[in-house]
């Protein structure tokens, strides 16, 4: 097994930025051909590597429109991986590693805004917002609850003219239920309903209308 | 061809701008004449457009370069099959393709129109056809696909090698079909609320082609991340871009709808509400129209940028205010026949589904807008991609998988603490049995535990309904129980098609929180003869092979998979380089089971002759492509026309104002 990352070099913080851009640099002028050298080393990482695909995944490739380094197969975001695996084996936590990238770039470079300051508004609108819809549904449901009856006497669930044969499965299923079931058809429990289909469609009564 | 497309082209403008001058004018005017002929001109419409595509399908397959659309989309390489995407693959072609199925589904929704529709009838043909007018004014005169060269190119640009993919066959069609489609519920809609017919009339109508083009965008957005997938190689399937976005919005807006409106067909309430999301709906639609036309946020999907953005965005300002400004106006007429009976109703379940959708779809235009507040208010550039969406609308998802299995128990009207506690009871016990056997193998992650909890808490409880209707049937008419079954499903097919429909939404969860939580990967570079250890894979690279083929190089890698020591396969993977476009075009290699899918995709092809991979491991990715059949066939169920009906309404004196069609009784 050989990852592609390069060995790591023992630095001090005082040189940590200063090694990262001679190292951009560094890989912007050799380019491809560099990686076959490396990449016969063997190093042993001092990171997780899972860790490094998170903090990936939290910087956007500066070239390329809405994709991350992460995702973006294109040089300059295999070169940013790569610092930011150097920066990792060289003891930086991964706030520290977004903050270059942010230096660097602008704070656009980030795949979400930080949850701090004015962009605090852009996590809580959210949060708000689904916290007064939620607030409203509530409010309109019992408002909805409360009326008077608005509209002439309530509906039945089926047409009227099934209420006959309702009754009738009504009576099949009590022999068949240990339970009784409710006596009207208008209060009916769903799956008694579903019971009535395919032998409704026999309904002589039944309305020739398509249905679009 | 040129002549005679663009000519039809104009031609179908003319019908669809008479046919919608023509039904408002004779409704008006209480002119039957008038609005039969305007219906008539509507049903030509369809045909002058088919004549149209035809002509521009024609020029493409004689590779016609006179034509500046033909000669950017294609060249003589291109084999004939990729007509079909090269069709769409720019604003023109796009564009006539809107408009020839917007016409067409114009043409079906009107001529299947239930016959109670018949006063609002004119009025709905006036929203379609002013629609359709918008889109063929914009192709005529902004983007016309027949427009000709000063001079016949000896060989076209060639297609865009991204598309040259199978998904493309169908995620776009399906995408562009389900925003127009969108339409067509909507001036039903608008139909009832301009005829004064305020009812529940349209609903019928509504509800079958909200859920036809429900089905279309979920179809478009599934094909669409199984291209990103297989193609894209970064092996993830769904990018938070602006564009997928616009897409996935409307999607939120219609499945609302199709729950919603289940409570006014059954109950006769949530008139207003239904109104409001068919009305959310469409704005969303345009607004996934404009996006993707010039719209100003960068996305891999913009068809360039283009000059048509500011005339979709007005069309959309439009689209918005109008409908809004009608349902006002008739807002007095919108009562609910019926009163909520309980909080703990299907009804009350279904606005809070309503809502927690619309919360998705707000978080997700919030995160699309946000970037652009900033920039006008702050004077600060961010961006809002894949880690905001997940950390706010995930929880917001899983509330939603929660109540898909909460709402289908819980009866209409009211429910009783006792019938509840008994049907909930066996998802509750499958739920926490999911989560405690899991949490013992040793997964400790607490969204995913969620995740499948909650995918089995939903699975459980549609099972168990099954599994009591099936055998209540068998009891009650001594029918063995697949036949019992069947009957079942046949019996009440909005609601069982809607439980298959559940369980592909399950599915889909699966493999988000699969991948989304479990997923491994790896970018190595090999040389030809090393391996690399990949969880429990021994992958072995054995080389590459370079074919020049035309427009493209091909490098073809080759990998022996092993497990323990035990080969399972040698796989092929491909990526293509295309100098002319300087892109390069991946096909991963994807070993794929329904426990996880072992995805190997090529990144760089080094000189030396080795190779960067990138390796994953997605676990539960399967399910999520097997969950389209299965939407699929939950979506026909649903869809398949059932006996039962309503009886018609007492015919209005006022219906006798048009002619519109024959009696069907």
């Amino acid at each position: 097994m050989r990852p592609s990352n390069v060995p790591h070099f023992p630095v001090t913080l005082t040189f940590r930025a200063a090694l990262l851009l001679a190292a951009l640099s560094l890989f912007a002028l050799i380019g491809v051909s560099t990686i076959g050298v490396l990449h016969a080393q063997i190093p042993e990482p001092a990171y997780s590597e899972s860790e490094a695909q998170g903090i990936d995944r939290m910087i956007m490739c500066p070239v390329c429109p809405a994709e991350t380094i992460d995702q973006a197969q294109v040089q300059i975001s295999m070169q940013m991986r790569q610092v930011v695996r150097e920066m990792l084996a060289a003891g930086s936590d991964r706030d520290e590693i977004l903050d270059f990238f942010v230096d660097r770039y602008g704070k656009d470079i980030l795949a979400a805004p930080p949850k701090s300051g004015a962009n605090l508004v852009a996590w809580l609108a959210p949060v708000v917002g689904v916290a007064a819809a939620l607030a409203a549904v509530f409010l309109i449901l019992r408002s909805m609850t409360r009326k008077e009856p608005i509209l002439g006497p309530p509906r039945p669930l089926q047409d009227a003219g099934l209420i006959p044969y309702l009754q009738l499965v009504d009576r099949h299923l009590d022999m068949t239920r240990s339970s009784p079931s409710p006596s009207g058809t208008s209060g009916q429990s769903e799956s008694t309903v579903e019971l009535s289909g395919p032998e409704i469609s026999t309904d002589p009564k039944e309305n020739p209308e398509e249905n679009v | 061809m040129a002549d005679l497309g663009a000519i039809s082209l104009w031609i179908a403008l003319a019908l669809a701008t008479y046919s919608t001058i023509g039904s408002v004018a004779g409704k008006l005017r209480m002119s039957p004449a008038l609005v039969d002929s305007a219906q008539s001109a509507m049903y030509a419409a369809g045909p002058a457009l088919l004549v149209a595509t035809l002509s521009l399908v024609v020029a493409f397959i004689s590779r016609d370069f006179e034509i500046a659309y033909v000669a950017a989309h294609s060249d003589l390489a291109m084999p004939n099959k990729f007509t079909w995407v090269a069709f769409y693959a720019g604003n023109e072609g796009s564009l006539l393709y809107i408009a020839t199925v917007l016409s067409i589904m114009s043409a079906i929704a009107i001529w299947r129109a239930p016959e109670k529709l018949k006063d609002a009838l004119p009025y709905t043909t006036a929203v379609l056809m002013l629609t359709l007018t918008f889109f063929l004014a914009v192709t005529a005169v902004m983007a016309n696909p027949f427009d000709k060269l000063p001079f016949v190119p000896i060989d076209g640009e060639g297609i865009n090698p991204l598309l040259t993919h199978f998904g493309m066959f169908f995620h776009p069609p399906a995408l562009m079909a389900g925003l127009i489609g969108i339409t067509v519920p909507f001036a039903f809609a608008t139909g009832a609320l301009l005829s004064g017919k305020t009812g529940d009339e349209w609903v019928d109508a509504g509800r079958v082609w909200g859920i036809f083009s429900w089905v279309l965008l979920a179809a478009g957005l599934l094909l669409g991340s199984w291209w990103a997938y297989t193609i894209l190689g970064w092996g993830g399937f769904w990018f938070w871009d602006p564009v997928e976005n616009a897409a996935f919005m409307p999607w939120l807006g219609i499945t609302a709808f199709v729950h919603s409106i289940m409570v006014q067909k059954r109950r006769g309430m949530f008139r207003m509400w239904n109104i409001v999301l068919i009305n959310v709906s469409f704005g969303l639609a345009l607004y996934g129209m404009f996006m993707n036309r010039g719209g100003s946020v960068p996305s891999v999907h913009s068809f360039g940028s283009s000059q048509l953005g500011w005339i979709f965005l007005m069309f959309m300002a439009i689209g918005v205010v109008v409908p809004f400004l009608i349902f006002i106006w008739r807002y007095p007429l919108l009562k609910s026949a019926q009163n909520l009976d309980s909080m703990l109703s299907r009804e009350a379940a279904f606005l809070v589904n309503n809502m927690l959708l619309l919360a998705i779809a707000f978080v997700t235009l919030w995160g699309t807008v946000y970037p652009l507040i900033s920039r006008l208010t702050n004077d600060e550039e961010i961006t809002i991609a894949r880690p905001f969406y997940d950390q706010v609308n995930g929880p917001l998802m899983l509330a939603l998988v929660f109540l898909m299995g909460v709402g289908p128990l819980i009866p209409w009207r009211k429910a009783g603490i006792a019938s509840l506690r008994k049907s909930l009871l066996p998802p509750i016990t499958g739920g926490l049995l999911t989560v405690g056997v899991l949490a013992t193998l040793g997964l400790h992650k607490e969204y995913a535990l969620i995740g499948f909890g909650l995918s089995a808490f939903v699975t459980t409880g549609i099972l168990m309904e099954w599994y009591r209707g099936t055998r209540s049937r068998h009891r009650s008419s001594g029918e063995n129980y697949a036949t019992a079954f069947l009957r079942l499903i046949m019996a009440n097919r909005p609601r069982y098609g809607g439980y298959i429909v559940h369980l592909s939404v399950v599915m889909v969860t699966l493999g988000i929180v699969g991948t989304s939580f479990f997923s491994v990967q790896k970018d190595v570079v090999l040389a030809p003869g090393e391996s690399v250890q990949v969880e429990d894979y021994e992958l072995v690279y054995l080389g590459t092979q370079e074919e020049f083929k035309g427009n493209r190089t091909e490098f073809i890698a080759t990998v022996q998979v092993l497990r323990d020591g035990e080969r399972l396969e040698t796989i092929r993977t491909k990526r293509d380089f295309y100098p002319s476009f300087n892109m390069a075009a991946t096909t991963a290699a994807i070993r794929s089971t329904p426990v996880e899918d072992l995805y190997i995709v090529p990144s760089e092809n080094l000189p030396d002759g080795s190779v960067g991979f990138r390796i994953l491991v997605n676990p539960l990715i399967w399910w999520m492509w097997v969950a389209g059949p299965v939407m699929l066939v939950g979506t026909v169920v649903a869809l398949w026309p059932q006996k039962i009906r309503v009886p018609a309404p007492v015919p209005s004196p006022r219906r006798i104002a048009t002619g519109l069609r024959p009696s069907a009784d």
